[in-house]
């Protein structure tokens, strides 16, 4: 059956809200194939078979992860990875102008924030996911923490609660950052790792070929990336 | 198929669509078109998906019936749902106590029972 533009909205919203859930992929594609084969019996919207989709995917009892095996996989990680590149642009930035890397209590508080946002990203990611608002909102939370940490930092030792080697955080916070990035590569290269939605019947919903491949190792390094990116952006204007 | 099938209070069917769906594979192995041509020829009326899936998806998970999907000639692939034999304990079960539910409703709304009974 081709889905109609109303069946595919209802389908993206189902793999959505099972996603939620933390069914596993292969539920989710037999949930979907299920679906989309008593609608090419019926000739039914998905709306009329099932109702919302939304509610449809409660009301279904697949197979899931545990709750909060998402946050060890894949949440810690990356708050790990955001403090070290919070770390290194600030060090970088003393480092290219070859002074010390100086850090207040205010400057720290403000770095912290967006570690924060992402900590408690499980007690908000199903309103994150459904309202476009809540991601406005935490990203404007989130520049407004970098550009007063920019404000509040400290311009002479004398004002610096700590003035540090900048060298050594340099390093460190690359080393973490890389070291993430190529357990999260070696991770989701692990056989059925991915957790791919997988049609019953034999193929992938989902593209797994060449660009979804470099989608996910873009994703896996993009802390390292974005490091890089820094540097030269701070020693471009120092 | 009987004319009052839409007529069935929605409560009803929420009570007995378990094991009528039951029912419905005790012939052999069927898949959700099927399931719900089958319900609404003998006068259940027309089942949505939506309420057929996710039963047929909890007796899944409770091991009351197993799925396979079959590759459709030329059409979409077909997921059949097949008893097990605790499926089939479970529908024999119920069928018998929905029969001596159903006697004893019978009895007590025949109108030509003394309603004196009753009375204390």
């Amino acid at each position: 059956m081709i889905s109609t533009g109303t069946d595919k909205k209802w389908f993206d919203e189902f793999v959505l809200e099972l996603r939620l859930q933390q069914v596993y992929g292969s539920a989710i594609g037999d949930a979907v194939a299920s679906a989309r084969e008593l609608l090419a019996d019926t000739g039914q919207s998905a709306q009329e078979a099932f109702g919302s989709a939304r509610d449809y995917a409660a009301s279904l009892d697949l197979p899931r992860a545990p709750r909060f095996e998402w946050v060890r996989q894949a949440l810690w990680p990356t708050m790990v990875s955001l403090l070290a590149l919070l770390l290194f642009t600030q060090a970088a930035a003393a480092w290219t102008q070859s002074e010390p890397f100086l850090v207040s209590p205010a400057q720290l508080i403000l770095l912290a924030a967006p570690v924060f946002i992402v900590a408690a990203l499980p007690l908000y990611l199903a309103a994150l996911v459904r309202h476009v608002w809540v991601v406005v909102v935490l990203v404007v939370a989130c520049g407004l923490s970098g550009l007063l940490s920019s404000i509040v930092a400290p311009t002479t030792a004398a004002d610096a609660w700590l003035a540090l080697d900048p060298l050594p955080w340099l390093i460190g916070c690359s080393v973490v950052m890389v070291a993430l990035a190529i357990v999260q590569t070696v991770r989701s290269r692990r056989p059925g790792s991915n957790d791919e939605i997988i049609n019953p019947l034999g193929d992938p919903t989902v593209d797994s070929g060449r660009g979804a491949r470099l989608a996910l190792v873009l994703t896996n390094w993009i802390f390292p990336v974005l490091a890089l990116v820094m540097l030269g952006f701070v020693s471009l204007f120092r | 198929m009987t004319d009052t099938s839409s007529d069935w209070p929605s409560d009803w069917l929420r009570a007995t669509l378990g094991f009528l769906a039951l029912r419905a594979l005790a012939a052999g192995p069927s898949y959700g078109y099927a399931i719900i041509g089958d319900l609404e020829t003998h006068g259940f009326g027309t089942i949505k998906g939506g309420t057929l899936y996710p039963l047929l998806t909890r007796y899944e998970t409770a091991g009351l019936v197993v799925t396979e999907w079959r590759a459709g000639d030329g059409g979409p692939g077909r997921k059949y749902f097949a008893l097990t034999d605790h499926g089939r304990e479970e529908l024999a079960r119920l069928s018998e106590h929905w029969q001596s539910f159903a006697d004893t409703s019978i009895r007590y709304l025949d109108p030509e029972r003394p309603s004196k009974e009753t009375q204390t």
